[in-house]
């Protein structure tokens, strides 16, 4: 349950009873309220010693009075996770006041919660995929992706890697296997080692798919136990009862642990101000998801929220070309993942770190 | 006078001008080119039907995926599925010759016709007037020499394809035709394991299923030295390369040894 919060109004009544002068004046506090965390003490402080900072700021410039409130609301609020059902409204209601002002249209910000009986799943079908990078695209025209010409101004939360085919040819039989000090490293079993290359993301031929390319997908695994939220010291990330992993941007401190933690490389960080044309800017959006973010976030992919959780496919599921991206309800045995599971020959990304990604890749 | 009069004429090459250039639609293909081709429009304003890729034109986002569907015919198997939430996308309009089959050549009519019939030595004669129409049916690529044309198209009814039985079967639902060889193919199809739908991911949802031709094109689907089930398209640009990086090369490089 969330914490009562003392109303911002009265910050008085939060200083804490050393001050014997203010203890005095102040009602005798209940038992259950002496524990006043060090969060509410700052805000309380910060209140009042800002208060008349935002009044002369208001006085400087007149229109942008309630622009002002609302980001001094925004700034304040608490952990998404930990606010009642009023504070989240309230908190959407802000942001869409500000998102809609500054994109000029109305955009919406929903807050979906996750529905019973649930557990998302994803299936990718690596012998499928041709390395097109549809995917990566229509991921960025749904999720609102910062997209700019500069260098860290361009997301994108899927990354393809291309990959040489192994082969296994008689001549190479006796080949590859390990020298002088004995440890095998790198290459695949019939090539000596190193002459494999690691893996190509910028990649640009005519035409895709290459000959002897393979080619993998990866973004976000949606672990059931994800190392990136093990770590994030404010708990801003966290995992949901359906099974993705999201962010609340607005409590994140951009410290980076998460994408240092994160086996799969899905963490991305927003190291300028994130560049979203206004005619780009994707108005259907999820407190969770593909709400725009502000400057020294993390983001990464969250199965477009906004869609799935309202029942629609995510956007790169809906973009292959080839159908080798797969979505379903893995509660449901008559769903695609479930159906892809029970028929197909399946693995899991880096499965030895015991992370349980709920991302699957198949093939024939 | 002469002034006014070049002064309209320069007006009106303008509003030409301009007017050409607003009605310029922009049309984007959807699996592959040359098949299921949507032009944009907004649905309702701020909502446009579909974004495009400005590099390759493939369509990238749809804003409402059921756009133009009708429902699927039936299908043997598909009992479980309730009536309305299978939809395809027509395809017998979008094929420009398929009108013209019908009646101008192949009508099936008249009283020295006979059905035509495999040559005895077994080597279909090449039509000139059908390979101008449609080029893929100069160079089949499908079955490894071991078809013809109509082991797929039907011998009087020429907009239609067949089924096992002879029987004729819309070219809106190919799949009918393609699960008599393909049966394995077919299953994961119905299941939704093979190729792709869009729409609502709930097992009991309404989804667009699309068919076989809107992602292979049956008369190359062995796409020449390839070999495989899907032709070659152009990719979509490769991701930004980090802040101080000056190119890729040292992805090509083999990598170092430990």
């Amino acid at each position: 349950m969330a914490p009562k919060k003392t109303p911002l109004a009265d910050p008085v009544k939060e200083q804490p009873s050393e001050c014997p002068a203010q203890a005095a004046s102040a009602e005798p506090l209940a038992p259950g309220k002496t524990t006043t965390s060090r969060r509410d003490f700052l805000k309380a402080g910060g209140m009042l010693s800002l208060s008349s900072l935002m009044g002369a700021g208001a006085l400087m410039a007149q229109s942008d009075e309630a622009r002002a409130a609302i980001e001094w609301a925004e700034h304040f609020q608490g952990n998404y996770r930990l606010m009642t059902p009023k504070e989240k409204a309230e908190a959407r209601a802000r942001l869409e006041k500000r998102y809609s002002a500054e994109y000029g249209k109305k955009v919406t910000v929903d807050g979906t919660e996750a529905q019973p009986n649930v557990l998302m799943g994803y299936a990718l079908n690596v012998r499928k995929c041709i390395g097109c990078r549809r995917c990566v695209k229509a991921c960025v025209a749904e999720n609102n992706q910062s997209r700019g010409k500069e260098a860290g101004q361009n997301i994108e939360w899927i990354q393809v890697l291309k990959m040489e085919r192994g082969e296994f040819s008689k001549e190479k039989m006796n080949q590859g296997y390990p020298e002088g000090l004995g440890i095998q490293v790198g290459g695949n079993a019939y090539s000596p080692a190193g002459t494999v290359l690691e893996g190509q993301y910028f990649y640009e031929p005519a035409a895709v798919p290459e000959k002897d390319a393979t080619y993998m997908p990866i973004a976000c695994m949606q672990c059931e136990k994800p190392p990136c939220v093990k770590v994030c010291p404010v708990r801003t990330t966290y995992r949901e009862p359906d099974g993705v992993v999201v962010i609340d941007y607005n409590w994140c401190i951009g410290c980076r642990m998460c994408m240092g933690a994160c086996p799969y490389w899905a963490r991305r960080f927003n190291l300028t101000t994130p560049v979203l044309p206004k005619e780009e800017m994707n108005p259907v959006t999820h407190y969770l998801g593909n709400r725009p973010r502000m400057r020294g976030v993390v983001e990464k992919c969250h199965w477009c929220l906004q869609r799935t959780r309202q029942g629609r496919y995510p956007a790169c599921v809906e973009v292959c070309p080839v159908g080798a991206r797969k979505f379903g309800n893995l509660l449901d045995p008559e769903s695609e993942v479930s159906l892809i599971l029970a028929r197909k020959n399946v693995f899991r990304l880096k499965a030895d770190l015991n992370t349980f990604p709920k991302f699957f890749y198949f093939y024939d | 006078m002469k002034k006014l009069a070049s002064n309209i004429m320069i007006l009106a090459f303008c509003c030409g001008m301009i007017s050409s250039a607003f009605s310029a639609d922009t049309i984007c293909f959807e699996s592959r080119k040359g098949s299921s081709e949507v032009t944009k429009r907004d649905l309702k304003p701020g909502l446009p039907n579909v974004k495009c890729s400005s590099k390759t034109g493939a369509v990238l986002w749809w804003g409402d995926p059921f756009d133009g569907t009708v429902p699927l015919g039936d299908m043997p198997l598909l009992g479980n599925i309730p009536p309305g939430k299978a939809v395809v996308k027509p395809r017998a309009e979008k094929l420009a010759i398929l009108p013209m089959c019908a009646v101008a050549c192949h009508n099936g009519v008249g009283p020295t016709f006979i059905p035509p019939t495999l040559p005895k030595d077994k080597k279909p004669k090449p039509l000139p007037t059908m390979e101008g129409l449609l080029p893929d049916a100069k160079n089949l690529q499908h079955g490894r020499g071991g078809l013809w044309c109509l082991d797929c198209h039907h011998t009087t009814q020429r907009n239609k394809l067949v089924n096992n039985f002879g029987d004729p079967v819309s070219f809106d639902q190919p799949q009918l035709l393609c699960g008599k060889c393909h049966g394995d193919k077919l299953r994961d199809w119905r299941d939704g394991i093979h190729g792709k739908r869009i729409g609502e991911w709930a097992s009991t949802g309404k989804k667009r299923w699309f068919v076989c031709t809107e992602c292979h094109n049956p008369h190359n689907v062995q796409d020449g030295a390839r070999n495989r089930g899907f032709i070659q398209i152009e990719p979509e640009t490769p991701p930004q390369l980090p802040r101080g990086m000056k190119n890729a090369r040292h992805e090509l490089l083999p990598g170092v040894s430990h």
